[in-house]
């Protein structure tokens, strides 16, 4: 797998925020108080960024969380031409997915709200602000972080499919969607979302080699230096 | 008629989650599409779920709605008109 | 198209040996390839689902005592329609397979909602069992098939809107291709519901009387329900000729959640990509089954995306949608199974319910079925919300 690397990485989730650039001292956007509550429903896009995002108080969590550790991570997408968007693919594995939002359409009934009731809505909101057109993939996992997303893009990477993957976990964990599963059943209670940039091994500076770690594990290794709320 | 032009915009702020728009910000004879204010088409099926919802008004073809939504003077009009709530 | 590096598959290993469905026609492949023979639509409105000021009822609802034979053979899962369909129709393909070990057996379920009537259930504080209250979460549902079917090698579960059937396959096929398995169970499933109905209805998109794919005086479409499964095999261990999956692709159009691309380039991506790695050219493509949902904006993107690919030369083509409706998590591989039936009696597919051909769709595109001259190769392909796009091809080997 060494012909395959890691050329960002960025998470959030109840206790920060972080990316794998070596100190977060001077992240531009002033910590807001909610973050450092670690509350989901709370999170502001502007706590975190100075970017626009126009869509977003119209999305829901899942999509919020996905789109923003997409934002995390230091890939300047905004540099990159059309063809390298063209080519880039993204994988996508949770496993309480769109719960959020499908408890949210059964209390009212939507428009709005419908269009987040799949779990793969997060793709497409990616994909609009980044103009990604390459293959994609939504794969729903049992609770605990898996590989299987990794190996994905690896693959994608190595037979040519795509020249750049994300690979992204979200879950949007609230109390509603703790209410809609069977009691017995152990998930991590804890919101989180991760993103890994990979791509096949170049001259570029900063590249991280593929461990043998999940995504989540993969992530948070790389994001040593967050930021603690 | 202007109580309802103010409960509208303030229902077409919620029902579009448009966070930073005030009430002041909708000027009641403007068009409420085709403005800056980036809606789209599923935007215009969000108002007419609000306008069942809260006012009881059955819309089914767009055509109607379209003509409705040409302000919010003229949605307020069209409420005033239909509603059974 | 960009230049592409993709990588070609010269000689498929994923053979398809089985095939199951349970849908809007019944119970079995043999009600599908009926409709097909007849050209006929088996969609029908529904008493119970009345007086809810939904758009309508008619959708592809599979037969009640489908339903009630299905939970007679199988107490423990009565109350888990998902479970149910898609068990039958696992059963159904998962015959006469070659032997091979639990390891080497894996499962892909395709789906939008899972056991969305649970989810339904719970919500409203309805009974429930503990068994269909697992299948909220579409993996758990992936896994308790895998277990009723002898699976201890990868079990996935593809979750991507509209495209999540083709997904699927091209995950059986690539298990298969990269030697992760030797046996692959593929299904799709989805049941028609209220907060599916309310959805729909709520973005006006469902046609009142029933989707007519193509029709100039179409108006939305129709959802349906039911399961497809489809056994693939490693090419090497099933006796000629097969059907292979020789080639996948998929893309995101990256302008809106629910309308398609104006320009239909996310599917042309798709396409092209498919066809690139089976190194097929547009003109071998024998038949094409759109995704022909019904909607003013799908056919007509649909219709510009296949000009964009084919020129003239559009293959012949039609959409079974209005058979058995739009059938989401399912749609990618029951429609898969009616290409491979179609091949089968060696007939291309009409489009039931359509009447009149909208000018801006292919003049390829057929109204009743007709007998083919050659079915060697064939496109499969899926739009779905989110701007997602997939394609597959599949192609008899030999030829």
């Amino acid at each position: 797998m060494s012909d395959i690397v890691i050329k960002a990485a960025g998470w959030l989730g109840p206790e920060g925020f972080g990316n794998d650039l070596a100190g977060l001292a001077n992240w531009p956007a002033p910590l807001g108080e909610a973050l450092r509550r670690g509350e989901l429903e709370e999170l502001r896009w502007s706590e975190l960024f100075d970017s626009e995002a126009e869509r977003f108080a119209r999305m829901d969590w899942l999509s919020r969380l996905g789109l923003m550790a997409v934002e995390l991570l230091d890939a300047r997408f905004e540099t990159w031409d059309a063809q390298d968007r063209e080519q880039t693919g993204i994988c996508v594995e949770t496993a309480t997915g769109c719960l959020t939002s499908d408890a949210e359409f059964l209390r009212l009934p939507r428009p709005t709200v419908f269009t987040y009731t799949l779990p793969s809505t997060v793709i497409g909101e990616i994909c609009i602000r980044h103009r990604f057109k390459g293959p994609m993939l939504c794969l729903m996992s049992s609770g605990k972080s898996t590989r299987a997303t990794i190996d994905e893009a690896a693959g994608w990477l190595r037979e040519g499919s795509a020249k750049a993957c994300l690979c992204v976990s979200c879950e949007a964990v609230s109390p509603d969607v703790a209410a809609l599963l069977p009691p017995d059943l152990a998930l991590e209670n804890k919101w989180q979302a991760c993103a890994l940039l990979l791509g096949r091994k170049s001259g570029a500076p900063r590249q991280h080699a593929l461990g043998k770690g999940t995504l989540t594990e993969t992530c948070r290794h790389l994001c040593r230096a967050a930021r603690r709320c | 008629m202007e109580a309802l032009v103010e409960e509208l915009k303030n229902k077409i702020i919620a029902a579009l989650s448009l966070e930073d728009i005030k009430p002041a910000d909708i000027k009641a004879d403007e068009p409420i599409f085709g403005t800056g204010l980036g809606l789209d088409s599923i935007d215009s099926l969000e108002l007419v779920s609000m306008l069942e919802r809260d006012y009881g008004i059955l819309i089914e073809e767009m055509s109607v709605a379209q003509k409705a939504f040409a302000s919010v003077r003229t949605l307020a009009e069209f409420v005033a008109k239909n509603r059974k709530n | 198209m960009g230049a592409s590096l993709e990588t070609t598959l010269s000689q498929p290993r994923a053979a398809v040996a089985g095939c199951g469905a349970i849908c809007a026609t019944g119970a079995g492949i043999g009600t599908l390839a009926d409709a097909l023979r007849d050209n006929r639509s088996a969609l029908r409105a529904r008493e119970a689902f009345a007086g809810k000021r939904y758009q309508t009822t008619v959708a592809g609802w599979v037969p009640e005592e489908t339903i009630a034979q299905l939970a007679t053979h199988d107490p423990e899962h009565a109350d888990a329609h998902a479970f149910l369909m898609a068990d039958a129709a696992l059963q159904e393909a998962g015959k006469n397979l070659p032997t091979a070990a639990a390891g080497r057996r894996a499962l892909v379920l395709s789906t939008t909602k899972a056991d969305i009537l649970a989810m339904e259930r719970v919500f409203h504080r309805q009974p429930c069992s503990r068994t269909v209250h697992r299948h909220i979460l579409p993996r758990l549902l992936a896994d308790d098939l895998a277990a009723a079917h002898q699976v201890r090698g990868p079990v996935q579960c593809v979750s991507a809107a509209c495209i999540s059937g083709l997904l699927a396959l091209q995950q059986g096929a690539s298990l298969i291709e990269r030697g992760a398995a030797d046996v692959v169970l593929v299904a799709g499933v989805d049941l028609v519901s209220h907060f599916v109905l309310a959805g729909f209805t709520s973005l006006k998109s469902l046609d009142a009387e029933g989707c007519r794919p193509f029709d100039s005086r179409r108006t939305g479409l129709s959802l349906g329900e039911g399961a497809g499964a489809v056994a693939l095999v490693r090419r090497d261990l099933l006796p000629s000729p097969v059907w292979t999956i020789a080639g996948w692709g998929s893309s995101n159009d990256a302008n809106h959640l629910t309308g398609p691309s104006r320009d239909g380039s996310g599917l042309v991506l798709a396409i092209n990509r498919a066809l690139q790695r089976a190194a097929v050219a547009t003109g071998g493509i024998d038949y094409l089954h759109a995704h022909g949902t019904g909607t003013l904006y799908n056919d007509n993107m649909e219709s510009l995306a296949l000009r964009t690919v084919f020129g003239k030369n559009v293959p012949p083509c039609s959409s079974s949608k209005g058979i058995f409706g739009h059938t989401l998590g399912a749609a990618g591989v029951l429609e898969t199974i009616l290409c491979l039936l179609a091949a089968r009696s060696n007939t291309l597919p009409g489009t039931p319910r359509l009447l009149e051909r909208d000018p801006v769709a292919p003049q390829s595109m057929l109204l009743r079925p007709q007998p083919a001259t050659r079915l060697r190769c064939m496109l499969k392909i899926n739009s779905g919300f989110g701007g997602a796009n997939a394609a597959l091809v599949l192609r008899k080997d030999p030829a």
